[in-house]
């Protein structure tokens, strides 16, 4: 019956088809296009009052946005209640307010936020699916990136006042901290303004590889960068007396997109963890922060200083500062000044940043595989705009036979006497044993090692040293009344100078060399934590489970023991977090739940120290997630005007059906399956395919329209050097 | 002088050729009506639907749009109307015994609230169905945008009717949007559509 009337369809080339040019390499409109401009604004006596502002970039067609966490999270600095997203409307004019966001999820330390559009601008929210299409860049891989590496940063350079702008520059440098595998920032010279921060920062093949990134300091100091925007306390004027919102200074530094995978991942399944009321967040501190013990260090093993220096020679590539931190928050802002005899030295130095650490322990910021100029360096490292301490390290001369400890690990003694454990976790016991390397070492040196219990000494060895000059050495430590769990401390020194220190965790009960911290990790599903609690241990489940929990028993952790809670799914991570543990030392069925799993294999990891201790699996469904069928990111964008013949004029509210390539337009029976994408003119005729049409694949377009005869044209299709077509398309009346 | 202004003589068709014309005309005027029937039964014509696991068969306007992936069971939209498209869902929910039709209307408006501009319950009515039972509807209306915010969105004023019946412990809603330009016209076509449903 259907093709019947298919039989009337009047099958026409399009006739009028014209392409607009395609440019090669990048994709700079499609950036563009990406790119919004972000107001957090507080309601007040109806009113919104903008209270920061920033840049972000869509990084789905479903309406997720990756911005900087601190200008979208309540804080001191930036209290704001709504999240409005401007979008890029016109490339060549200023954002357009469109919408309103929620935080997804957000890691505040490392300064990352997920934003999913919710609201219509008015307050509506948006229903399930009827979001339209949004334009989107792909998330590439950070790790690939080298010094000297092109970089193209996008944002807003403006309060909204301006077009969305891109400036080109390169990666100079990498800094390292301790979050996790990779550099923690690149560091670029393209500075640009701080609403820019928050953007994107593009390798040269399009792809987001990092979020330009900078702290504003303001409501901490008073010199801080702010604008008066607004009369917000309505007084008539706009002055000093209203609400000065933050801008941030420059921006240079770049956080690398690496570290913002395991939120993206969970954005975009819809994967969020909850802790069941189980005791995960921070108290406040109230003390002011505070930063103590600085040293230097050429490189890192497993956290901790390899040895502590005083100089470095010739040709230095690769150098840490360390310091012991106290009373620090997400919402901390800090910064490293490095100067060379004198000058600032802007490749090595930190620009002001958000605290990405715990409440307290070790840290430290350094570089590797970068030329370090012959000078004195002198290191200041400020918290909230006030310097806090400095260090001072001479560069260059020859390199010296200074005698020196270095590679501390931990462990305990085998039967044999050897060392086994996993070198910085240790069970409850008697004793604890270190081993370190010692180099260029004589015989009647002075040395000594003390050994730290929650930062009181416990022990100290003072002797002479009679090792020789080169080797591996193993001392022992047994403190009145054993092992306790808690942080220990290892310095060791020469001739009473620090030349190494280390830190590890005692937890657990013995099980072998290993500690036994967590275990009997089981999977339930329900739909409270009370069912949870009762319903069957499995490791499948169906699809459609109201949430899937996981509880394990632990054993010994000292509080304020930091532990890391893990979540894959598909062997991909999409959930971790760091916090100190805040329960009693031993006990049973910590929960945690995953509400609404879609189908995959999930597996829950628990860390102590950067070291995976536990681990289990469940699968719901067929143990795979499904296929975001959105997620195509390449392609052609299809944009035109439907006009009437005669009239020249534009048809408004015509839909357009953009067959897919399995059928021919003469085939399409109006069902939704067959259908690729659809699009409807505007009041001007013009219309705009959002979802992006494959590249040398063939479509099919269906137009019918009341009181004009019905189009149809097979076999459209669009090459790699084609991204953009515009077409008009001319209706005759019939 | 005279002219004479002579005439050709009429042309004498031959019996034969008379019917051939006559059979000629015939031909034609067979072959239009055939063609104008075509038309407007190709015009007129049914598609069906079914969905065995719902239990809901249906017959609704062919060349419509067919959609089954939303929170519906299924719905229809008539892509050719300039404006906005005239809408024919059909949605399921379980119920339990305390639910009344007013408690499933009032739930059905909180949500509309949140999600439609200006939207405004316009009344009540009593409904009967195809087989002579007895349903309940709800009218109201609002304002449809087109939500692109890359374009010139067109406004348009939609009126809607719910019509909600319980059976086997499961509320159907036949919901209907249309322009209200062409409402009450469009209202023949949700007729024809409830006389045709089959739950």
């Amino acid at each position: 019956m259907i093709n019947l009337r298919k039989s009337a369809i009047i099958l026409l080339l399009l006739p009028c088809l014209v392409f607009a040019q395609g440019s090669a390499g990048i994709d700079i409109d499609r950036i563009k296009r990406a790119t919004v401009f972000i107001y957090f604004a507080k309601s007040v006596n109806n009113e919104l009052v903008v209270k920061c502002v920033s840049s972000g970039t869509l990084i789905s067609a479903d309406g997720l946005i990756i911005t900087n966490a601190h200008s979208v999270l309540p804080s001191r600095q930036c209290d704001g209640d709504q999240i409005i997203v401007s979008l890029n409307v016109d490339l060549s004019e200023q954002p357009i307010p469109k919408y309103r966001a929620e935080v997804f999820n957000a890691d505040e330390g490392l300064d990352i936020a997920i934003l999913r559009i919710a609201r219509e601008l008015d307050g509506r929210l948006i229903a399930a699916g009827e979001l339209p299409i949004l334009p989107f860049v792909e998330v590439g891989n950070s790790s690939d990136v080298s010094i000297d590496d092109n970089l193209i940063l996008a944002g807003y350079p403006d309060f909204g006042n301006r077009p969305v702008a891109i400036t080109r520059g390169t990666v100079t440098a990498f800094i390292a901290e301790p979050i996790g595998r990779g550099p923690s920032w690149f560091k670029t010279r393209a500075e640009i303004p701080g609403t820019m921060s928050g953007g994107g920062a593009y390798s040269s093949a399009g792809r987001l590889i990092g979020i330009p990134t900078n702290a504003p300091l303001g409501g901490l100091v008073a010199s801080a960068s702010c604008r008066y925007i607004a009369d917000t306390n309505n007084d008539g004027l706009v002055n000093s007396s209203d609400v000065c919102v933050p801008t941030g200074d420059f921006v240079s530094t770049v956080r690398p997109i690496d570290h913002s995978l395991s939120l993206i991942r969970g954005a975009r399944h819809n994967l969020k963890v909850d802790f069941v009321g189980s005791p995960v967040d921070v108290a406040q501190p109230m003390n002011p922060p505070q930063a103590s013990r600085f040293l230097f260090a050429p490189s890192v093993a497993d956290g901790a200083p390899s040895t502590v220096v005083g100089s470095m020679p010739n040709n230095t590539k690769s150098l840490y500062l360390f310091f012991d931190y106290d009373n620090m928050t997400a919402d901390t802002v800090y910064e490293l000044r490095v100067t060379r005899d004198g000058i600032p030295e802007t490749t090595f130095s930190l620009p002001p940043v958000r605290w990405s650490g715990a409440e307290s322990g070790l840290w430290y910021i350094g570089s590797r595989e970068q030329s370090w100029a012959n000078g004195a360096y002198e290191f200041t490292l400020l918290v909230n705009g006030t310097s806090v301490g400095s260090q001072r390290i001479i560069v260059g001369g020859a390199v010296e036979n200074r005698p020196q400890f270095s590679d501390i690990v931990f462990g305990t003694l085998d039967q044999g006497g050897a060392l086994v454990g996993n070198g910085s976790i240790l069970p409850l016991g008697d004793i604890a044993s270190a081993r370190f390397l010692f180099a260029n070492m004589r015989d009647g040196h002075q040395w000594s090692a003390i050994w730290y219990y929650r930062s009181v000494e416990v022990a100290r060895t003072a002797d002479v040293w009679s090792e020789g000059s080169h080797g591996a050495k193993v001392i022992r430590v047994a403190p009145n009344g054993g092992l306790l769990p808690g942080l220990y401390r290892m310095e060791l020194y020469i001739e009473g100078a620090l030349s190494a220190t280390s830190d590890f965790i005692v937890a657990g009960r013995p099980a072998g060399p290993l500690p036994e911290i967590f275990g009997n990790i089981r999977h339930t599903a329900a739909d409270s934590l009370s069912a949870a609690r009762l319903a069957p241990v499995s490791s499948t489940f169906p699809s459609s489970i109201p949430a899937l929990y996981a509880q394990f028993d632990w054993r010994q952790i000292a509080a304020g023991t930091p532990w890391t809670l893990r979540w894959l799914v598909d062997e991909q991570v999409f959930f971790q977090s760091t916090n100190p543990w805040l329960t009693v030392e031993s006990g049973s069925d910590f929960t945690v739940a995953l509400p609404s799993p879609p189908d995959g294999s999930y597996k829950l990891q628990l860390l102590l120290n950067n070291l995976k201790l536990a681990e289990q699996e469940a699968v719901v469904g067929i143990g795979q997630l499904p296929i975001d069928r959105l997620a195509q990111y390449e392609g052609a964008i299809l944009t035109g005007q439907v006009i009437d013949a005669a009239a020249r004029r534009g048809i408004p509210s015509v839909t357009i059906v953009l067959i897919s390539e399995d059928y021919a337009a003469s085939e399409f029976e109006w069902k939704e399956d067959q259908v690729f994408a659809l699009a409807t003119t505007d009041r001007n005729g013009n219309f705009q395919f959002a979802r992006p049409l494959a590249f040398d694949t063939n479509y099919s377009i269906v137009i019918e329209a009341d009181g004009y005869i019905p189009h149809a044209a097979d076999v459209f299709r669009f090459s790699a050097d084609q991204p953009y077509a515009d077409i008009e398309i001319a209706m005759v009346r019939g | 002088m005279q002219f004479d202004t002579g005439r050709s003589p009429a042309i004498q068709f031959t019996p034969r050729q008379r019917w051939s014309v006559a059979i000629t005309y015939i031909v034609i005027a067979f072959g239009f009506a055939l063609g104008v029937n075509q038309r407007d039964s190709a015009l007129n014509q049914a598609s069906e639907y079914r969905n065995l696991e719902a239990g809901i068969a249906a017959l609704y306007p062919a060349r419509w749009f067919l959609e089954e992936s939303g929170s519906y069971v299924f719905r229809v939209r008539d892509m050719a109307h300039l404006g906005f498209k005239t809408i024919i869902e059909v949605s399921t929910s379980p119920v339990g015994p305390d639910t009344t039709e007013r408690n499933i209307f009032d739930q059905l408006s909180l949500q509309r609230s949140q999600v439609l501009i200006d939207y405004t319950v316009l009344g009540y009515d009593n409904y009967r169905l195809a087989d002579d039972s007895a349903a309940v509807s709800m009218s109201y209306s609002f304002v449809s945008r087109d939500t692109s915010p890359f374009l010139e969105g067109v406004s348009s004023i939609v009126n809607a009717l719910d019509i909600l019946t319980i059976r086997r412990g499961q509320a159907l809603v036949i919901s209907f949007r249309a322009d209200e330009r062409i409402y009450q016209a469009e209202l023949e076509t949700l007729r024809w559509f409830v006389q045709n449903l089959e739950f």
